[in-house]
């Protein structure tokens, strides 16, 4: 059995059927499985890399039935390089959280099934060369996301799930309107076929589908107005999950609305929309973080303002807007899931988890502070820290496009940025008083996850030539429609 | 003011939305010409009978063409029921009986009577999925209104948990493993040509189509069955009927 792209649904699944059995057999197993699995997704990432070096890219055939008859899995340089990255921010969370309800057995074999499903829909949909399947997929990280809002009891948690719940659907059920619409217009869900028949479309229809799919995918991707649903899922899931949310689902999102802008539609005047929409979705969620006295809404806001950097850039549209694009997402991930990794200890004992109560923590917990403050000075982008390149390539692009007034915004936010990263950091590092928290140590495994997190931000500052390869060849992949259309429908049409 | 812009709002998404559903023919052939393979759905009209020996086309395209539209489905549901269970979970020692109150005979014996003949339908449903209109997921949703008749007339009536998380679980690695089996002998994932194709319109014809819809039926089944165990099984905080307190 060669490893094909459909190795990342199929064995996960296979898994998460299997977990329940096998934890009749030993409870133990219900951790390992899943880490299992996501060993192997790291396995897939690295053979089928090294796969696209001979060629453009993989189309695996689903059912036997080629491209627009059946579902088709495509595995591109674009959509590898986010699936690798998630299967490594996957990995970690679960290298994180193995000890995650200890002596509670039930519980956990539910946690475990629903993070690991959590990172294959989000896989699923970056793979997936077919528009319902990716709703299906969509459908599978909004339900396991739901149930992990949730996963505490209490009030708070049942209310940000049910907030979630009700946005979530919504958006769900815009994206299937889409879909039904362009179905009934084009007779096709395949992505390839679609961005072909796209034409036929009259316009005013391609207009209502587009908005249909921005404000449904929106929802996902955190973007303003939509992402009222995002502080409270953040602040109320278990530690490890808003490092999933930020590093891995909303990337998701971001993909869909992605491959649709940039594939299936060839409308004009995209990239101003999503350039607006991205300027107030930063500079709101910018301002509201600088609001905010519960450190994990605060990383919340920090983490859409930072898709709407990343939605800006995908806006401007030429080839160093999207790879600093790419590259913010990369560096956005890692930061941001080491961040949620360290506040997640900072605030372990507290109910209340603000700000205040972190004062003199570093005196308790000298790493995960260090940590903390490593993660912040990357992601306000100061060098020699990964996220200085990113920001580095996103003005560059900036300045190419001639958009002056836009990179001056998004300095003037970075320095409300530094404002509030540096006041956290400032109470943490207080000398005045000591935390009244009661800390609790990091276990090897979280330590180890988050000193791997930090080695490579530190690694990637210094010498960003080890990931800017890999991450031109996606944004080419993504920038290329015609190269990608080709490939899905030609290379297996024999039938 | 507020009630304005959502007025105003919703109007203008229902223009649009009706500009576009007014585009929809509906009643008309929108499959496109059977001559014409140009559209998906032409294809599998013209197809289905022979590469597939289906009688009921829909079942085809549900369980093989877009199977794995299928599996992600079945997936939903058994993610839904597995994050009710953990939103609901209380340890042993809370467990908490039922509060309702114990039903009326008739409803008792009439249950009795008519959750066999339900259950029958149910299977009878999902079995014949690939000739008949229904199939897996409409079986099995049957199946659990048997169980949930039961569930309300008899106080006492309880389904073993681990009974379903086996049936569940056994459907869900028998699904799979079709899947499996098309890579492991060298085609593609949920492939169905290498099964036996038998002969149209018979009980036994569409390959795994229907061994795939019957594990659909029993997962099916199992998952909503456990659902409704669970939901009723879990008393609302603080909202213990106050007539204990009037009497």
């Amino acid at each position: 059995m060669n490893i094909s792209p459909v190795h990342y649904i199929a064995l996960p699944l296979l898994a998460a059927f299997l977990i329940p059995l096998l934890s009749k057999l030993h409870k133990e197993l219900a951790r390992i499985v899943p880490g299992l699995v996501f060993l192997y997704f790291l396995v897939i990432s690295v053979v089928l890399m090294q796969r696209l070096e001979t060629q453009p890219m993989i189309s695996e055939v689903i059912a036997g039935w080629s491209a627009p008859w059946g579902i088709n899995l495509v595995f591109t340089p674009f959509s590898g390089f986010l699936v690798s990255l998630m299967s490594f921010i996957g990995f970690l969370v679960w290298v994180y959280s193995y000890h995650f309800k200890k002596i509670d057995y039930m519980p956990a074999q539910k946690y475990f099934i629903l993070l690991m499903m959590l990172v294959t829909g989000s896989i699923g949909i970056v793979l997936t060369g077919d528009i319902f399947n990716l709703f299906v997929f969509l459908e599978i990280v909004a339900i396991s996301a739901y149930s992990l809002t949730a996963f505490y009891p209490g009030r708070d948690g049942a209310e940000a799930a049910f907030k979630y719940l009700l946005v979530g659907s919504f958006a769900s059920a815009l994206i299937l309107l889409a879909i039904v619409i362009l179905y009934t217009q084009t007779g096709t869900l395949n992505m390839a076929d679609l961005a072909v028949k796209m034409h036929e479309v009259p316009h005013y229809l391609k207009v209502i589908i587009f908005v249909l799919f921005l404000v449904g995918f929106g929802i996902e991707a955190e973007m303003f107005p939509l992402n009222g649903w995002a502080p409270d899922a953040y602040s109320q899931a278990p530690g490890p999950i808003g490092a999933v949310f930020a590093g891995i689902v909303v990337k998701g999102g971001i993909y869909a609305l992605v491959r649709v802008v940039y594939t299936i539609f060839d409308l004009s005047g995209v990239g101003t929309i999503l350039i607006a929409l991205g300027l107030v979705t930063m500079i709101i969620a910018e301002l509201a973080a600088l609001r905010q006295d519960n450190l994990k809404r605060m990383l919340a806001y920090s983490s859409i303002g930072q898709m709407g950097v990343v939605l800006i850039a995908f806006g401007i549209g030429t080839d160093t807007a999207i790879f600093a694009a790419l590259f913010l997402m990369l560096n956005h991930a890692l930061i941001k899931s080491m961040l949620f990794f360290s506040a997640s200890y900072l605030l372990y004992n507290s109910t209340t988890k603000t700000i205040k109560e972190l004062t003199g923590m570093a005196k308790h917990l000298p790493f995960v502070s260090f940590i903390f403050a490593l993660g912040a000075f990357a992601i306000v982008g100061l060098p020699p820290f990964s996220g200085f390149w990113s920001k580095l390539y996103f003005l560059m692009a900036a300045a190419d496009a001639q958009m002056v007034l836009l990179i001056i915004t998004v300095l003037s936010v970075s320095v409300i940025e530094i404002i509030y990263y540096f006041r956290v950091i400032g109470k943490i590092y207080s000398k005045d008083e000591t935390s009244e928290l009661e800390p609790k140590k990091p276990t090897i495994n979280s330590v180890l996850v988050m000193t791997v997190l930090g080695a490579l931000i530190i690694i990637i500052g210094v010498y960003p030539d080890l990931v800017t390869d890999w991450i031109h060849h996606a944004s080419d992949a993504l920038v290329n429609k015609s190269n990608y259309i080709q490939n899905v429908l030609t290379e297996n049409l024999p039938r | 003011m507020k009630k304005f812009f959502v007025i105003a709002l919703l109007a203008i998404l229902g223009f649009y939305l009706t500009i576009a559903f007014l585009q929809i023919p509906f009643g008309q052939n929108r499959l496109g010409q059977p001559q014409d393979e140009a559209t998906v759905g032409a294809y599998y009209l013209n197809n289905t009978k022979e590469k597939s020996a289906v009688s009921n086309v829909v079942t085809a395209i549900v369980v093989n063409y877009r199977g794995f539209d299928t599996l992600g489905e079945v997936t939903v549901l058994f993610l839904a029921s597995t994050g009710l269970a953990s939103i609901l979970y209380r340890r042993k020692e809370e467990e908490v009986e039922r509060i309702n109150k114990p039903s009326s005979s008739l409803l008792q014996t009439g249950s009795k009577f008519l959750f066999p003949l339900v259950v029958l339908l149910g299977i009878y449903v999902f079995i014949h999925g690939h000739l008949t209109p229904g199939g897996g997921f409409q079986g099995g949703a049957i199946i659990a209104t048997g169980f949930l008749l039961m569930l309300i007339a008899y106080q006492k009536y309880h389904v073993s948990h681990s009974m379903l998380t086996w049936v569940e679980s056994l459907a869900g690695v028998l699904f799979v493993s079709i899947g499996l089996w098309g890579l492991i002998t060298g085609g593609t994932f949920l492939e169905n040509s290498y099964f036996p194709k038998g002969v149209l319109n018979s009980l036994i014809s569409g390959g795994a189509i229907p061994i795939i819809y019957i594990a659909v039926g029993f997962k099916v089944a199992a998952e909503l069955t456990g659902v409704l165990d669970i939901l009723l099984n879990t008393k609302e905080e603080k909202s213990v009927p106050s007539n204990q307190n009037e009497k």
